[in-house]
């Protein structure tokens, strides 16, 4: 392989890094607010994940034979709208669950309650799988796009040669949840109540005695990290197909993208995200494809032992 | 106070017309022999849940088929029953699944299934030590060479596929484009058939028979995030034939898809696979046809002329489009256990094993297998197992080759 062509297939991997790890950066944004305020480890994130995906998917085919509902970018509407139906979802969830072992009612528990809520989210997990495998069945569907197997062409950059493809729906996808890390971000920054959640994170004592109900710090909190997840699963609904299951596949690299950015972080973990999807595409254009995986979590293993707060875990939490 | 005798007569006439009536009754009914029970390990939970729905489907269509038309003959018109066994997401399940079904229904005469071949290989460590005879679809030449006595391996291996499906698609081409193909791009998962389908492409001399230079050569973990490195180096190389060798649904979309992209899908790229997924309904749920128009797979089943009536009933109880080699093959492997216990003439899981390598049929439950007859090597091997080509032709995957059972011409794909 000459270096041109080698160069080629490095910036072809380096875009699809950009934009897989984009769509990453965004679920982990979810799974470390929620970590961030709650101090909750949730395994059910990635089936959230997949309830963004099936509503995005059941939206579409219910509304999308009509005349309005039928354009190429109702897709992204539908799945940026999953985001506040699973906020619901995942304040119903806390609401009925997640409040017996968290916050005030943690203490009582043994381990702080971190034995309870492990198990917990863990059972959710489990009984979101299989509640979703009775109910949508075991078909693996996808959102129907002609953008998933469209791209944009650039080049040539380089005399007639390197020539870089862009998938369009993967772009569209990923300048939306750049969008929705940034609108988040300074909300949680700027608002009234970013800053009570980011008080209730920070100290749960003193944010009590100033006033604000930690409780209903975490509800919110948890139901934002559900819906940002969600809001991912549903822009990743044209380009992969899912099942019940799909979940799994995606909670590990998220836990890798938060915990790599810095735990409790959103700017971390954003980049933690970003991180893996670059690292996982790029390592392909130089390492055996299998080794695609090894390499994150070389990454990740390294960051832990040179840096155990993650790269963006210093100072900042939930900010 | 004294009855008369006629009083007693008539009591004991009653009693004696009741205990009759009752033996006319319920005599036939303890003489129905007790159903022979057979089991399927497929998976039904997890991500391959689907596939092991539409082998439960066609295993049951022929368990209704076999009892409708009098059951087991040689036993008395036993009727079967089938007991089905979830097989999981993961080796570690299928295997765990087994141990149950062995330890739970002892009185199981043979089973069939589990999808995968690395699930099949784990499945069969435990059959193996039951004296259980397990038939299988899995491609794997392992199955077949750890010197097992009770594994039955339907379909053609994997080796065998690639080793003589090569020339036949060479030979195709050359007729189709007037051109011989001289470079080959290998992208495939590190699943067990597919690294048992290329193995003697790769470490055996089917390159060097063939005059094949080989191009690109990636393997991948399932699933995939994203085919774009993937399907880079295949537009980098431009190969004359590309062996794409996804063994998912989700994986396939995301390659030929990625193909689409580039400007080498839509049959500008002869493109062939291996197994079923590539042929697969959901597919169509997931992605246009045209995108798959043109694309090939070599497989060990698929429906062929002269089954059009249980390819209907099937499509028609099941709501699915067509009957895959998943489906075909439980149906016929319900069928061989009837087979066998028909030769066996008694219940008993080693007597099946044993006319299981006995049998030498061509017509019956031949008729479910390529070849059009049974019989198992010493090692498990069914000796006349052949390849089959399928081949996406205008929305649907039909049977391409060989042109003797065929349901349509092949058309290879024009650059």
């Amino acid at each position: 392989m000459d270096v041109v062509q080698y160069i080629e297939n490095f910036l072809q991997s380096f875009a699809a890094g950009i934009l897989t790890g984009v769509i990453y950066g965004l679920m982990c944004v979810g799974l470390t607010v929620i970590f961030g305020v709650m101090r909750v480890i949730n395994f059910a994130q990635g089936e959230f994940m997949m309830l963004g995906m099936y509503f995005t998917y059941f939206m579409f085919s219910w509304l999308g034979g009509y005349p309005f509902f039928d354009g190429l970018y109702f897709p992204f509407v539908l799945a940026l709208l999953a985001g506040p139906v699973l906020f619901g979802v995942g304040n119903l969830v806390h609401r009925g669950l997640l409040q017996k072992v968290t916050g005030q009612n943690a203490s009582r528990l043994e381990g702080g309650g971190h034995y309870a809520q492990l198990v917990l989210t863990f059972g959710l997990a489990l009984v979101l799988q299989n509640g979703g495998l009775w109910l949508f069945g075991s078909t693996l569907v996808s959102v129907p796009s002609e953008l998933s197997y469209s791209a944009w062409e650039m080049g040539p950059l380089y005399q007639d040669r390197i020539i870089i493809f862009i998938n369009q729906n993967q772009s569209i996808a990923a300048l939306l949840a750049l969008a929705v890390v940034l609108v988040f971000a300074r909300y949680m920054a700027r608002s009234r109540l970013g800053k009570s959640l980011r008080a209730a994170a920070d100290n749960p004592e003193a944010a009590v005695y100033m006033g604000i109900d930690v409780s209903r710090a975490h509800r919110i909190a948890f139901g934002f990290g559900v819906g940002i997840t969600a809001i991912g699963g549903g822009l990743l609904a044209s380009n992969a197909p899912f099942q019940p299951y799909i979940g799994t596949d995606y909670v590990i690299i998220m836990y890798a993208g938060v915990v790599m950015g810095g735990l409790g972080s959103i700017r971390g973990a954003f980049l933690g995200g970003l991180s893996i999807g670059i690292l996982q595409q790029v390592s392909a254009s130089f390492l055996p494809n299998q080794l695609q995986n090894t390499m994150i979590f070389t990454c990740f293993l390294l960051t832990i032992l040179l840096r155990p707060q993650g790269l963006f875990g210093l100072r900042e939490r939930v900010a | 106070m004294r009855l008369p005798l006629c009083f007693f007569m008539t009591a004991r006439s009653f009693v004696l017309s009741l205990g009759l009536l009752t033996a006319f009754v319920y005599i036939p009914a303890f003489a129905q022999p007790a159903a022979v029970k057979v089991g399927l390990i497929v998976p039904l939970s997890g991500p391959w849940a689907r596939q092991g729905q539409v082998m439960r489907q066609g295993a049951e269509l022929a368990i209704k088929h076999i009892n409708t038309q009098g059951g087991i003959a040689a036993l008395g018109g036993a009727p079967m029953e089938l007991l089905v066994f979830d097989a999981g997401d993961s080796v570690e399940r299928a295997k765990n699944a087994a141990q149950r079904m062995v330890a739970d229904e002892p009185d199981l005469v043979g089973a069939a299934g589990a999808y995968l071949s690395s699930f099949t290989l784990a499945v069969t460590e435990v059959t193996e030590r039951a004296s259980l005879s397990m038939l299988t679809l899995s491609y794997s030449d392992l199955l077949t060479t750890r010197g097992f006595y009770y594994v039955f391996q339907t379909s053609a291996s994997g080796a065998y596929q690639s080793t003589n499906a090569l020339p036949i698609l060479l030979d195709i081409a050359t007729a189709a484009s007037g051109a011989r193909p001289k470079t080959i791009a290998i992208v495939m998962d590190n699943t067990a058939a597919s690294v048992a389908f290329v193995a003697p492409i790769k470490e055996g001399s089917a390159l060097k028979d063939n005059n094949l230079e080989l191009v690109v050569d990636e393997v991948f973990t399932p699933p995939l995030a994203n085919a774009t490195s993937l399907i880079q180096r295949v537009r980098a190389a431009r190969p004359d034939l590309l062996l794409l060798l996804p063994t998912t649904v989700s994986d396939s979309k995301l390659l030929l898809e990625k193909m689409n992209e580039f400007g080498l899908g839509r049959g500008k790229l002869p493109t062939v696979s291996n197994g079923s997924a590539m042929g697969d309904p959901d597919l169509l749920q997931n992605m246009p046809a045209a995108l798959l128009e043109g694309v090939m797979s070599v497989v060990g089943n698929w429906s062929l002329r002269g089954q059009e009536g249980i390819i209907e009933e099937y499509k028609n109880i099941s709501g699915e489009p067509w009957m895959t080699q998943n489906a075909l093959s439980e149906y016929g492997h319900m069928w061989l256990l009837k087979e066998a216990l028909e030769l066996a003439g008694v219940a008993d899981k080693k007597a099946v094993a044993e006319a299981l390598h006995k049998m030498d049929i061509s017509n019956g439950a031949a008729s479910y297998f390529p070849g059009n007859r049974v019989r198992f090597a010493a090692d498990g091997k069914r000796i006349d197992a052949q390849l089959l080509v399928i081949q996406w032709q205008n929305g649907v995957p039909v049977s391409v080759y060989p042109d003797a059972t065929a349901m349509q011409k092949i058309k290879w794909p024009a650059p």
